[in-house]
């Protein structure tokens, strides 16, 4: 009579596709480094810019996690939490068809000549 | 270099970027903003009035629901049985369509909560998670070594109580009312919302008397 | 609205790993508790993921977990347990209760 969790797939490649990267409930880990930081203005805004996408379910609260989801553990590790977010709505935003990548592209390029002339 | 917020330009950014190579990420989430307000998908001011939602809500807001759950008991029961409702009796909007379970730590159970899949967290009563909340070691140990977590936080839960750990994976949010320490009868009902810390109300830690 | 399990019944927590969006941790794939709390019913994240906001209101439950057999090697207390929330698609009648689907 099976009490205990089913661990399913336990070899490679079958569990890299089983069991997400950002599934980690039980995965061996460290301490935790109990640190807090304030939001930067490009975190805030980012929050909420998602939260204002899902109100209109431009992009949902649950698309937004699949994209992040998608990215996999090099880019999950390596990028930041808002930064996951950011490139996660850019992808399902283009995936709709509503800010194909060749318009956010090219806003990209206006917006840093913008953002760098303030600077100058 | 500072901005003049009082023009309406939809454009301006929110706060000047001070950095001479504006980072990627930055300049990504200025162009989807401009881009979305440009095809009328959002409006020219709503990412902004989200940020002043977003940084409206704060543990100060959990703490003043338990420290009249502390001194109410018809209230407390009323937060007990169903969060949402009684949270819209402090004027406390539940933003993020999520539904709000107070839970409250017993001389039997300790409760803790975490998100092993992500960072869900009563935003509209505690603002916005620490990064530790979110981090692997967090989410990753809290289902597994809730008690060896627990110690990391000062906080040892003795053999004879229980733990309780609630994965907020999907839907409900959770916000832990942490026990009344003794000694704080006479206090008022302000000076009670001082002990109740955010992390009291996560259940990393137990609110004490200064 | 469906509402197949009752606070009390024993439970077991599908064991499928197919490729996708879920919102059911590996960790508890295959374990075995019981309800703990009805909700109410949501819309399915699975297909949510994907777009669909509408039509696939699916019943919520709480389901609680004993710790010592989540975890083969759990250094805590014989009481401690674990909860998390479960869509009803995610859920099946646990092997040794006496909830049978159909009935022989």
């Amino acid at each position: 009579m099976p009490v205990t969790p089913d661990h399913g797939p336990s070899r490679e490649p079958a569990l890299l596709i089983a069991h997400s990267p950002h599934d980690v409930g039980g995965q061996p880990e460290g301490p935790v480094n109990v640190s807090d930081h304030e939001l930067t203005p490009f975190e805030k805004r980012c929050h909420a810019l998602l939260n204002v996408l899902d109100v209109h379910k431009l992009v949902n609260t649950e698309e937004k996690r699949r994209g992040v989801e998608e990215l996999g553990e090099v880019i999950i590790g390596t990028l930041g939490y808002y930064q996951r977010w950011a490139v996660s709505a850019a992808k399902i935003l283009n995936e709709k068809g509503l800010v194909t990548t060749q318009e956010l592209g090219r806003k990209m390029i206006e917006v840093r000549a913008r953002l760098t002339a303030e600077d100058q | 270099m500072t901005h003049d917020h009082a023009h309406a330009d939809p454009h301006a950014p929110i706060e000047a970027d001070t950095s001479s190579d504006p980072d990627y990420f930055d300049v990504m989430v200025h162009a989807l903003q401009e881009l979305l307000v440009d095809k009328g998908l959002i409006g020219a001011g709503e990412v902004r009035a989200m940020l002043e939602v977003v940084d409206a809500a704060e543990p100060s807001r959990g703490a003043a629901l338990i420290a009249r759950a502390w001194t109410d008991p018809a209230f407390k029961q009323r937060l007990l049985a169903n969060g949402s409702a009684a949270i819209e009796e402090f004027g406390i909007d539940n933003y993020d369509g999520t539904q709000l379970i107070v839970i409250e730590q017993t001389p039997e159970v300790h409760n803790l909560v975490v998100c092993t899949l992500c960072s869900c967290y009563p935003r509209p009563v505690l603002g916005l998670p620490p990064d530790w909340y979110k981090s692997r070691p967090y989410r990753a140990r809290a289902v597994r070594d809730p008690r060896g977590l627990l110690r990391e936080f000062g906080t040892d839960v003795p053999p004879e109580v229980a733990i309780r750990v609630h994965d907020s994976n999907a839907n409900m949010r959770y916000l832990i009312m942490p026990m009344r320490p003794a000694g704080s009868e006479s206090m008022s009902e302000a000076e009670l919302a001082t002990l109740i810390t955010r992390d009291t109300m996560i259940g990393v830690t137990t609110a004490k008397l200064p | 609205m469906s509402n197949r399990y009752a606070v009390g019944d024993r439970i077991r927590i599908s064991a499928r790993y197919a490729p996708g969006h879920v919102r059911t941790p590996f960790y508890v794939r295959g374990a075995v508790g019981h309800i703990e709390r009805v909700l109410t019913e949501f819309l399915d994240p699975e297909r949510e993921a994907f777009g669909i906001n509408a039509g696939t209101e699916t019943q919520l439950y709480r389901v609680r977990l004993d710790q010592s057999t989540l975890w083969p090697d759990y250094t805590g207390e014989p009481d401690d347990v674990l909860e998390l929330e479960i869509y009803e698609h995610w859920l099946e009648p646990a092997p040794d209760s006496s909830h049978q689907e159909n009935p022989s």
